[in-house]
C-alpha cells in the first residue's frame, strides 16, 4: 500500500513538475521581456533582483531560480496592480474549489440515487423519465443556462441574488477564503442572516455547473447498475434467499460504484472548467473570474499564475480521486501502475 | 412424497424469431434423501432448470408448468417473500462458475458468515453473534475440505483458484443446512482426487443427514456411482427417467442409450481400438429445434409418428418418453 502511495505521490511531483516547467516557457512564448512576463516587474534590474540571478544568467539558471522561486510562493507580482499574485491566487482559489465542491456534492446527492432507481427498474416509467431528464441537462451549455436562471430567478422573480458570494454590506473578512468557514470565523456580524445570505448566493452557480455532471452521472451509475444487477452473483445471492434489499446494499451498491470513481475523476476538469465559465457570469470572485480580467487587461504574469494554479488544483483533486477508487477497489492488483 | 416435483416444465425465452420453447414439458422429481442426476448435453436446459427452481428469471422468460412442488406447496402460487424463504431455508444452489457467483469487492468469509442463518446463531451481542458466524463459517470451510481456512476466508473471488472457489459454493450452499442441494456441474474442471473428494462430501451429507442432492452434470462415471436416479434431458425435453440401476442395464430410449454407450467406461464388452457408437450430427440449436420428438432427426429409429411429441409413459417407476422404444416388440 505504502509503495502504491509512494508512486502515486511521484506521479505527483512529476506532473506538478512538468506545470512548472510549461509555465516557464509561457515567459518566452507570450510577448514582451522574459524578466517582465516571469515577475511582473518592469524593469530588468528589479526583475533579475527577485528572481536572484546575474543579468549573463542562461536558460538553465534562469529556469532554476524560477523553478525555487515558485516553491516558496514568490510567483511574481500582477503587472495591472502590482500585488503579488501567490496572494491573489490564495484569495480566488478557494472560491472556486468551493463552488466546484459545492456542485459536486450536489450532482452526487442527487445523480447517485437517481442513477440507482433507473437501474433498479430499468424501462420502467420512472427509468425512462429519470433518463429522459438527464438527457435534457446533459444537452444545455453551462453558459446559457446560468444566464437563463439569471434572467428567471433574478430578474423576473426576484428571489435570488445574481452576483458575488455574500451581501457586500455584510463585511465578512476574509479569513481563509472559504464563504461559510470565513462566516464562522468573523464576529461582529449577525451569522445566521450571513449564512442564509451566503446559500442564496451560492443557490444559482451552484446549479448551473453541477447539472452537467449530475446529469453523466446519473447515465453513468444507471448503466453501471443496470450491469452489475445481472452479473452472476447478485443471482446466485437471489438463490441464497437474500432479500432485494440485501442484494443491492450488500452487493449490488458497491461493485456499481467501483466504475464510478474513475469517470468521477474526469469528470473533475469538466466541472473546474464550468465552475470557470459559470463564475465570470455570476461575477463570483474566483480563479475564472479572476483569470478573465487578466486576460483582458494583457496581464501576462497573472495569466501564467493562473493557468499554474488552476492546472495544479485539477491535478492534486484528479489523483486524490484516482487514490480513493485505488483504496476502495480490491480487485485492482497491488503490482498495478499508476497513471492518471 | 416428492420433494420436489415438477411437470411438464415449458420455459419459453423471447428471441428475435419469437417465443422458443427451450424448455418443453420437462418432468423432475427429486425425492426425500436420494441423490437425483440430471444429465444431458451442454445446452441441452439442464441450468435452465436450476434458474427455473431458484427462481428470479429475467424478463424476457416465461415460465409455465402443470405442477411445481416443494413438499406439495405450489411454488408458482408463491409470492416472491415465501419463494425466497424456502430459497433462504431448504434449498440451495451451486452454480456453474464458482468465481463469477461471488461477489468480487467482498472477501470470501464475510459472504459466507452473511449467508449463516440468524436463528443459527442465538443469542447474545453482536460481537459475540459475529464470533459465533465465524466459528460455523470456519467449521464449514474446513467440511468441504479446505485447511487454510484464515487464507481463504480472508481473500477476495479472483485470488483464489476456482476448485477452491467451488468448494467454497458448496460451502455457502451448505451454511443454512437445506433440504436439497442443487448442484450445477459442481466437479467441473476439478483435478481427479478433488473431485472424489466433494463426490465422498455429497454422499456422505446424503447418508448422514439425508440431504437430498440434485447432480446436473456430464460425468457418466460419477454420477452412477453416487446417483440413486437419473434423469436425461435431451434439447429440452425429458426423454427418460428414473432408478439409475435400471437405466444403465435396460435403457428404454435411443437417447439414453446413445448416452451410455458413448461412455466407454460402461462398456466391459468393448474390444480395443473399436470405434465409440455415437449418434449422427449436433444437437440443434433453439432456432432450428425439430417438431415432436426433438431427437428425431438424429435417431435411427424414428418414424413418421414421431413429429408428434410422445406421451411420457411407464413401466414401475421407469419413465420414457418414446413412440419406439428400445427392448420391445411394438416396433
Amino acid at each position: 500500500m505504502t509503495k502504491i502511495l509512494l508512486r502515486y505521490l511521484n506521479l505527483l511531483v512529476l506532473t506538478l513538475l512538468v506545470v512548472i516547467v510549461f509555465s516557464f516557457t509561457l515567459g518566452y512564448l507570450f510577448p514582451g521581456d522574459v524578466y517582465t512576463n516571469l515577475t511582473g516587474l518592469e524593469s530588468k534590474a528589479e526583475a533579475l533582483r527577485y528572481l536572484k540571478v546575474d543579468s549573463d544568467a542562461g536558460f538553465f539558471s534562469l529556469f532554476i531560480a524560477y523553478f525555487s522561486n515558485t516553491l516558496v510562493g514568490q510567483w511574481g507580482v500582477s503587472s495591472i496592480t502590482g500585488e503579488p499574485l501567490f496572494s491573489e491566487v490564495l484569495l480566488s482559489l478557494p472560491a472556486t474549489l468551493e463552488l466546484g465542491f459545492y456542485a459536486l456534492l450536489l450532482a452526487v446527492v442527487v445523480g447517485l440515487p437517481c442513477g440507482f432507481f433507473a437501474g433498479l427498474k430499468p424501462q420502467r416509467s420512472l427509468d425512462m423519465s429519470i433518463l429522459g431528464a438527464s438527457a435534457v441537462m446533459y444537452s444545455f451549455p453551462v453558459f446559457w443556462l446560468a444566464m437563463v436562471f439569471i434572467l428567471i430567478f433574478s430578474l423576473n422573480l426576484e428571489w435570488l441574488p445574481m452576483s458575488g458570494r455574500v451581501d457586500l454590506l455584510l463585511n465578512v473578512p476574509t479569513v481563509s477564503g472559504f464563504i461559510f468557514v470565513d462566516i464562522l470565523l468573523a464576529d461582529n456580524i449577525d451569522k445566521g442572516h450571513a449564512f442564509v445570505d451566503a446559500l442564496k448566493h451560492l443557490a444559482l452557480p451552484t446549479l448551473s455547473v453541477s447539472i452537467i455532471t449530475m446529469a453523466t452521472l446519473i447515465r453513468a451509475v444507471r448503466r453501471s447498475t443496470l450491469d452489475v444487477m445481472r452479473k452472476p452473483y447478485i443471482i446466485a445471492a437471489q438463490s441464497r434467499g437474500l432479500s432485494s434489499a440485501q442484494i443491492f446494499l450488500k452487493h449490488g451498491m458497491r461493485n456499481a460504484l467501483l466504475p464510478i470513481l474513475p469517470i468521477m475523476a474526469m469528470q473533475v476538469t469538466t466541472l473546474i472548467t464550468n465552475v470557470m465559465i459559470v463564475e465570470s457570469l455570476f461575477s463570483w470572485p474566483g480563479m475564472g473570474h479572476w483569470l478573465l480580467q487578466a486576460i483582458y487587461q494583457q496581464d501576462y504574469p497573472a495569466i501564467r499564475t493562473g493557468l499554474l494554479a488552476v492546472a495544479g488544483a485539477v491535478i492534486v483533486l484528479t489523483i486524490i480521486i484516482e487514490v480513493l477508487s485505488r483504496l476502495v477497489d480490491p480487485s485492482r492488483e497491488k503490482f498495478d501502475r499508476v497513471a492518471v | 412424497m416428492a420433494l420436489l416435483d415438477i411437470k411438464n416444465l415449458t420455459l419459453e425465452i423471447d428471441t428475435d424469431n419469437g417465443w422458443i420453447k427451450a424448455l418443453d414439458k420437462a418432468n423432475l422429481s427429486v425425492r426425500e434423501g436420494e441423490i437425483q442426476a440430471l444429465v444431458g448435453e451442454s445446452g441441452s436446459g439442464k441450468s435452465l432448470i436450476v434458474r427455473a427452481i431458484s427462481g428470479g428469471l429475467p424478463p424476457q422468460m416465461r415460465l409455465t408448468a402443470d405442477r411445481m412442488t416443494w413438499r406439495g406447496a405450489n411454488l408458482l402460487a408463491m409470492n416472491a417473500e415465501q419463494r425466497r424463504e424456502i430459497m433462504r431455508r431448504d434449498i440451495a444452489v451451486v452454480y456453474q462458475d464458482p468465481l463469477a457467483s461471488l461477489d468480487p469487492s467482498v472477501t470470501l468469509g464475510e459472504q459466507l458468515e452473511e449467508s449463516v442463518p440468524y436463528e443459527f446463531v442465538g443469542k447474545g451481542w453482536f460481537w459475540e453473534k459475529q464470533k459465533e458466524r465465524k466459528r460455523i463459517a470456519i467449521e464449514l470451510v474446513h467440511k468441504v475440505g479446505i485447511k487454510d481456512h484464515a487464507g481463504v476466508m480472508s481473500a477476495y473471488p479472483h485470488q483464489i483458484a476456482s476448485d477452491i472457489g467451488q468448494k467454497f459454493m458448496i460451502a455457502m450452499a451448505l451454511v443454512s443446512q437445506p433440504a436439497l442441494l442443487i448442484a450445477d456441474d459442481p466437479t467441473r474442471g476439478m483435478e481427479a482426487t478433488t473431485k472424489v473428494q466433494i463426490l465422498k462430501l455429497f454422499k456422505r451429507l446424503n447418508q448422514t443427514k439425508r440431504l437430498s442432492i440434485l447432480f446436473v452434470g456430464h460425468d457418466l462415471l460419477a454420477i452412477s456411482s453416487m446417483s440413486d436416479s437419473m434423469t436425461v434431458l435431451y434439447c429440452g425435453q425429458t426423454v427418460e427417467s428414473g432408478p439409475i440401476k435400471q437405466l444403465q442395464k435396460r435403457p428404454l430410449h435411443p437417447y439414453t442409450k446413445a448416452l451410455l454407450d458413448s461412455a466407454p467406461s460402461f462398456r466391459a464388452d468393448l474390444p480395443p481400438k473399436s470405434p465409440l457408437v455415437t449418434l449422427p450430427g449436433t444437437i440443434p440449436t433453439l432456432q432450428h429445434l425439430p417438431i415432436g420428438c426433438r431427437l428425431g432427426p438424429r435417431c435411427h429409429r424414428a418414424q413418421k409418428t414421431c413429429v408428434q411429441t410422445p406421451a411420457v409413459r411407464k413401466i414401475h417407476d421407469h419413465f420414457y418418453s418414446c413412440h419406439y422404444p428400445l427392448h420391445t416388440n411394438n416396433s
